[in-house]
């Protein structure tokens, strides 16, 4: 990566959706054997992982299990359970409406920024140090037209806006700012924490690099344990995008958090990816940022902009698509005959 | 669906609920797999290849003669940067065929462009030449794909809900380029691809595995399974790919269909024993997923592990 001496704007790829088939099938379901005209939101969970593959980056997916269980199912096997390494959890919120008007009508400003107030208010309490799942969520709305087996939505990830915005000083692979035993250490740290059950899909932590080039990984909880004079010391997280330039979306809450929680103004981040389920370093970044923390940051009353709507090939416009083929009954009846 | 589909289905079906599973290995005998040794395969490709694990499906299509959370296996958001139409019109320009099995014309081991290697050459030191040319041709496909393709009556204007401009604030930190459709410069690194969630099921009527894609476009919206033919060697297009119901998971989805299956392995296993090399039945998706490679030779799924095909040194 090119130098950075007078320091450009650090600019993050947007998370990007995709919906498996089997989450609106259970949604439909959903939404005629029990939620009815109840237009409640529902709480769901979206699933990442970090970037597997130079050329694709990874996308924050919703598959059936997303929903809740129906009633009928409720099976023996929790539904989502933790540890699988390709399905990080993140925390979204559903609207559902039931007319195309109210879908366009809803309020998208207020409901982005009430997503938001809950990733400020878990770092104000400390939730997202124990939990840090809860830094990266989502919002999604929708409507399911169930005459015609079309579904409209849109996707949000709220990210706080950082004012004025931070300055890039550094990015380049992970492999040429670590020396060779840093990252053959580092490494062997990364896929020991991705192979943890306990670990596995826990999205942001800490590096701590020792000056025998011995590399470890910590919760964020454990920060306490990381300042040492002498080390390198970076804030990890797994990186869904596969771009050279630019770090991944979950990048941004995680240094608004960083700069509430601590008191720092120029942070080295790592952006973590992975070739066919392995750490890479060559695709792996580290960066350098420069913050200034906004005024009135620390006081939590005071909560920051927020941005995050999905682009549908690069307009603000909803997205559709039509299962009519694979849910239509009529159309079933007609094919199977 | 035609009718002798559907009539097999039903036999199939049948077959399946009355015969007890395959509790005796004929791995080597008959290229098949019985249901213990599909797991632990499987669960060898999951550790090996960890971009692949295990899933559960639909509650209401678990088979009980498998565990619960080993219902089937599946890798999703596999790159497919090329159409295998597009990458064997090349092959057979650069010279023809290379049939490592050529006596009776079953064509299964050709190794048709191997999607690793040439991945290496050609994508990444020709991208402003190569990638920009099928991400144009991509861009026309796409527009059949599920978004707002079909014969809709009533196709909303979509521009009618554009949000205004204070919708997305003007935020300096977002990156822009994130869609372009038609000026992409040289030096953008966003590459336009179709990717796939690729499965394999366990298919109890031929006792081998069975696989499924399902394909999304360039803006991760779900592909019709008509133009996931695209990505299918055309050898096999419609003949041995079919579009069927998956076993697990809901909607029609591609498959290759099972029933040569268990002969090709067996070829495979004689092949390497006749080298020396003891097939070991852990392995078994590692070879399997490699002769899958020449039926979808642009779908880049991984089935990497050490080990040589043509070695006896084992």
């Amino acid at each position: 990566m090119a130098e950075h001496e007078n320091g450009s704007v650090l600019q993050f790829a947007q998370f990007q959706s995709a919906v498996d088939e089997g989450f609106w099938h259970r949604l439909s379901s959903l939404k005629l054997n029990k939620l009815g005209i109840d237009e409640s939101p529902i709480s769901i969970i979206g699933f990442y992982a970090p970037c597997a593959n130079s050329q694709v980056s990874n996308y924050l997916t919703l598959l059936a299990e997303s929903l809740p269980a129906e009633p009928s199912e409720q099976s023996s096997v929790p539904s989502a359970s933790h540890g699988n390494r390709n399905r990080c959890f993140v925390p979204g919120i559903l609207y559902n409406t039931n007319t195309l008007e109210s879908f366009h009508t809803l309020d998208k400003q207020k409901l982005l920024k009430a997503e938001a107030k809950k990733i400020w208010e878990d770092i104000h309490s400390g939730k997202a140090e124990e939990d840090s799942s809860v830094l990266s969520r989502f919002l999604l709305i929708s409507f399911a037209d169930l005459k015609k087996w079309v579904f409209h939505y849109w996707f949000a990830f709220p990210a706080l806006m950082l004012d004025p915005p931070a300055t890039l000083i550094d990015l380049r692979p992970a492999s040429q700012w670590l020396s060779l035993e840093e990252a053959e250490s580092l490494s062997v740290a990364c896929n020991e924490w991705r192979n943890s059950h306990s670990t596995s899909d826990v999205p942001f932590f800490l590096v701590d690099i020792a000056s025998n080039s011995h590399a470890t990984i910590r919760h964020l909880k454990e920060w306490e344990a990381c300042q040492r004079n002498g080390h390198k010391f970076l804030f990890g997280f797994y990186d869904p995008c596969h771009l050279p330039n630019n770090p991944g979306w979950p990048l941004r809450n995680f240094l608004a958090f960083i700069c509430s929680r601590w008191d720092f103004e120029k942070v080295r981040f790592l952006c973590y990816r992975e070739n066919r389920g392995f750490a890479d370093l060559g695709l792996s970044l580290v960066g350098e940022a420069l913050i200034s923390v906004p005024q009135g940051w620390k006081d939590h009353q005071h909560m920051p902009n927020a941005v995050g709507w999905e682009l549908n090939r690069g307009k603000k416009i909803s997205r559709r698509i039509s299962l009519a083929k694979s849910m239509d009954p009529a159309r079933l009846a007609i094919t199977a005959a | 669906m035609v009718l002798s589909q559907k009539l097999h289905e039903a036999f199939k079906g049948t077959v399946e609920r009355i015969t007890s599973p395959r509790t005796v290995s004929a791995f080597k005998e008959k290229g098949v797999l019985s249901i213990s040794e599909f797991i632990i395969a499987g669960d060898n490709l999951v550790s090996k290849c960890p971009t692949w694990s295990w899933e559960s499906g639909e509650p209401n299509k678990r088979k009980s003669y498998l565990p619960t959370e080993k219902q089937f296996l599946i890798t999703r958001n596999v790159p497919c940067l090329r159409r295998a139409a597009s990458v064997e019109e090349e092959y057979e320009a650069a010279g023809g065929e290379v049939l490592l099995d050529n006596e009776d014309n079953d064509g299964w081991l050709a190794t048709h462009g191997k999607p690793k290697e040439s991945k290496g050459d050609e994508e990444e030191n020709l991208p402003s030449m190569e990638t920009l040319e099928i991400n144009k041709s991509n861009t026309i496909q796409s527009i059949s794909s599920y978004f707002g393709g079909e014969e809709e009556e009533d196709i909303p204007d979509m521009a009618e809900y554009e949000e205004p401009d204070n919708l997305i604030e003007t935020d300096p930190a977002t990156l822009q380029s994130t869609y372009l459709v038609a000026h992409e410069p040289d030096d953008d690194n966003i590459l336009r691809t179709r990717t796939y969630d690729v499965s394999i099921t366990y298919d109890k009527y031929y006792q081998t595995p069975r696989v499924w894609l399902t394909g999304y476009d360039e803006s991760r919206m779900l592909l019709q399974p008509e133009l996931v033919l695209e990505d299918v060697s055309q050898d096999h297009a419609r003949k041995t790919v079919t579009i069927e119901d998956h076993p697990h998971l809901p909607g029609k989805h591609a498959s290759v269909h099972p029933c040569r299956h268990g002969a090709v392995m067996k070829k495979i296993i004689d092949v390497l024993m006749s080298r020396g090399v003891e097939p070991e039945v852990d392995k078994y998706l590692f070879l399997f997923l490699k002769f899958v490679a020449s039926v979808i030779p642009t779908i880049e799924y991984d089935y990497t592990m050490d080990f040589d095909l043509g070695s006896s040194s084992t």
